[in-house]
């Protein structure tokens, strides 16, 4: 659906994004993720037609999204992470206004309007003004915006900041709800918890470069590889020992203790042919676990920057009175 | 997309009709102009009494202050109205939302100042009763009223789109409005300094530096900077002003207040030609005014 090579973006001395690759496929939950200032939002805009890039392709099912970019506007449908509302205006008269952005008048206009009102639960505030709802619901109407015209692409820049949990919850689902019916999503969020839960896809960005993308299984899978094994030994310690030097899939070895740390590039079922072997070369093992690993500590595994380190180090030693 | 179709003018028209300002400024508009039209009727009722004469020039005179007073209005009035209006929505982070839909930038521009042209065209209709109570004692056709009408809408035009030109230009609308009217006064006041200070020079005494030769200069003349004055507004005005209330007998308007001028077709169709070139420096801002809102390599 969303196909994006060697994007550039430059804001004076700046690069905003610098050969930034991404594939989104038909029919995927694509949660982005970086820290402040990593080129979300500037790819967001790139892709919703609302920023030039300096370089790269970006294609929305299969057409040049940058050679036409109106054509391309039917497809995409944007929520950003502010409201964007007018607040002199009553619900339905919002919906009305964006339709008719998208081409539709009357009656079609309105049903569309309703339908989708309904969908994102504010069905019954049709007739309120913009300016009484609260920020969930002020959300959940810039999101019955943007599928309107019914995209193909959905694309979310930060749509849960500043919701309370219940309301983000409620955002989940509807999300999901429409993911489920077939819409491709791109969404992008600081929430690595819901992330991991919701998408299907996951692509983690820094210093407008992606870092990491796949599914969320592939993902996890390097999560759970990149985490060190821990064995407990009763006894038999130096069998255990030559047994994993031998070993093919066993990256380095530490010990600390009675316990073996093992770097294993080995899936859960290498993982239980390596128990298997270390019991019947007779090694009594009392624990054998891998430690689990998280989106959150790869996430910040693969954007922690060395400044950062400098400047907590600087701190420990002014701290300590160096 | 026909205008009548367009989303903003038509959301735009929608909110200010029932909005409280707009009844506001109507009542305070044309409050101003029958406050000032009946007391100079009453001044020249109470004349008529003491003298037992009618001067039928103070019924002109009245037009001539009431479409003056108009036109004052109009200009302060119409930045005023599209200054904020690109770049309320900027602040309202509604100009993202609208342009990622399949409305083009043109059609946002030419909707917002389609939406500020109608309310001036309504503030001007609102007011012809008013400028019509000459009607009562002649002097001013339905044709010079047409005539002050195509100033007014030029005026209007030129000064809406200086004012859209600096509101998609600068972020914020405090800025924009300063923007709006700086340069606003610039061209309205700033032409015809430029025009004195010509002419004061040009009538230096002899032997001083700036003195020119030539046939005109004992007169002194501001030269071909007289044509600054085409995209002054102001100018045209005055121009239709005299023509319309016989004022100028001695023709050429105020081409003459600058010196001597030869006579050529832009002298003899000044405000003709002055339409035209603030038509076309309207078009210009318009254009501005569209690649400023378009998606670019700046970002917003």
């Amino acid at each position: 659906m969303l196909k994006i090579e060697r994007l550039r973006k430059v804001f004076g001395n700046y690069h905003a994004l610098d050969g930034l690759d991404m594939d989104i496929p038909d029919g995927a939950l694509y949660g982005f993720v970086g820290p402040n200032g990593a080129g979300k939002t500037t790819t967001i805009k790139i892709v919703s037609g609302l920023l030039l890039p300096d370089g790269g392709t970006v294609e929305i099912d299969g057409m040049d999204a940058l050679a036409y970019p109106y054509r391309l506007k039917e497809k995409i449908g944007y929520v950003p992470d502010y409201f964007g509302v007018y607040d002199n205006l009553k619900v339905w008269e919002y919906m009305e206004f964006f339709a008719s952005c998208y081409g539709m008048e009357g009656l079609t206009a309105r049903k569309r309007s309703l339908t989708l009102l309904d969908q994102v639960g504010l069905g019954d505030k049709e007739d309120f003004y913009v300016d009484g709802l609260s920020r969930g619901m002020k959300q959940r109407l810039c999101l019955a915006r943007a599928l309107l015209h019914n995209p193909a692409l959905l694309v979310l820049d930060e749509p849960a900041a500043g919701l309370d949990p219940r309301t983000r919850l409620e955002f989940r689902e509807t999300i999901r709800e429409l993911n489920q019916q077939g819409m491709t999503i791109l969404l992008s969020s600081h929430l690595l918890s819901d992330l991991t839960e919701l998408c299907t896809d996951i692509g983690i960005v820094d210093a407008g470069k992606m870092l990491l993308t796949g599914s969320v299984e592939e993902i996890i899978e390097k999560i759970h590889t990149s985490k060190p094994v821990i064995i407990s030994i009763y006894k038999n310690m130096e069998t255990a020992l030559n047994l994993l030097k031998e070993h093919p899939l066993v990256r380095s070895i530490s010990v600390k203790d009675s316990e073996i740390l093992v770097q294993f590039a080995g899936s859960e079922r290498q993982e239980s042919g390596l128990l298997t072997e270390l019991v019947q070369s007779g090694v009594q093992v009392r624990g054998f676990m891998r430690e689990p690993g998280s989106l959150e500590a790869v996430f910040m595994q693969l954007t922690s920057h060395e400044e950062e380190r400098v400047v907590l180090s600087y701190d420990a030693d002014r701290e300590s009175g160096l | 997309m026909m205008l009548i179709g367009n989303p903003v003018y038509k959301r735009e028209t929608m909110v200010s009709s029932r909005s409280f300002r707009l009844a506001l400024v109507l009542l305070v508009f044309n409050g101003i102009l029958a406050l000032v039209a009946l007391l100079n009727m009453y001044s020249t009722l109470t004349q008529v009494r003491v003298t037992a004469e009618i001067q039928y020039s103070s019924f002109m005179d009245l037009y001539l202050f009431v479409a003056v007073l108009e036109f004052i209005m109009l200009v302060f009035i119409m930045p005023a109205l599209t200054a904020g209006s690109i770049s309320g929505e900027r602040e309202r982070q509604t100009l993202d939302l609208m342009l990622s839909t399949k409305m083009t930038p043109a059609q946002i521009v030419l909707g917002k100042l389609a939406a500020s042209l109608s309310t001036m065209v309504l503030l001007i209709i609102s007011s012809f009763p008013i400028l019509a109570l000459v009607f009562v004692y002649g002097g001013v056709t339905i044709k010079d009223m047409g005539m002050l009408l195509i100033c007014f809408g030029a005026a209007a035009l030129f000064v809406g789109s200086l004012g859209i030109c600096c509101s998609a230009l600068f972020g914020k609308s405090t800025l924009s409005t300063v923007a709006a009217y700086g340069v606003m006064g610039a061209v309205a006041v700033g032409t015809y300094g430029i025009n004195q200070l010509a002419l004061f020079f040009s009538r230096m005494p002899n032997g001083a530096y700036f003195v020119s030769s030539g046939a005109g200069a004992a007169e002194g003349t501001s030269g071909g900077l007289l044509y600054l004055l085409l995209i002054n507004p102001t100018t045209t005005f005055i121009m239709t002003m005299l023509r319309l209330t016989g004022k100028d007998q001695a023709g050429g308007g105020i081409i003459r207040w600058f010196g001597t001028h030869g006579e050529n077709f832009v002298s003899r169709n000044w405000v003709l030609c002055s339409v035209v070139l603030q038509s076309a420096l309207a078009a210009g801002m318009i254009w501005v005014a569209v690649r400023a809102v378009a998606p670019g390599r700046k970002g917003r």
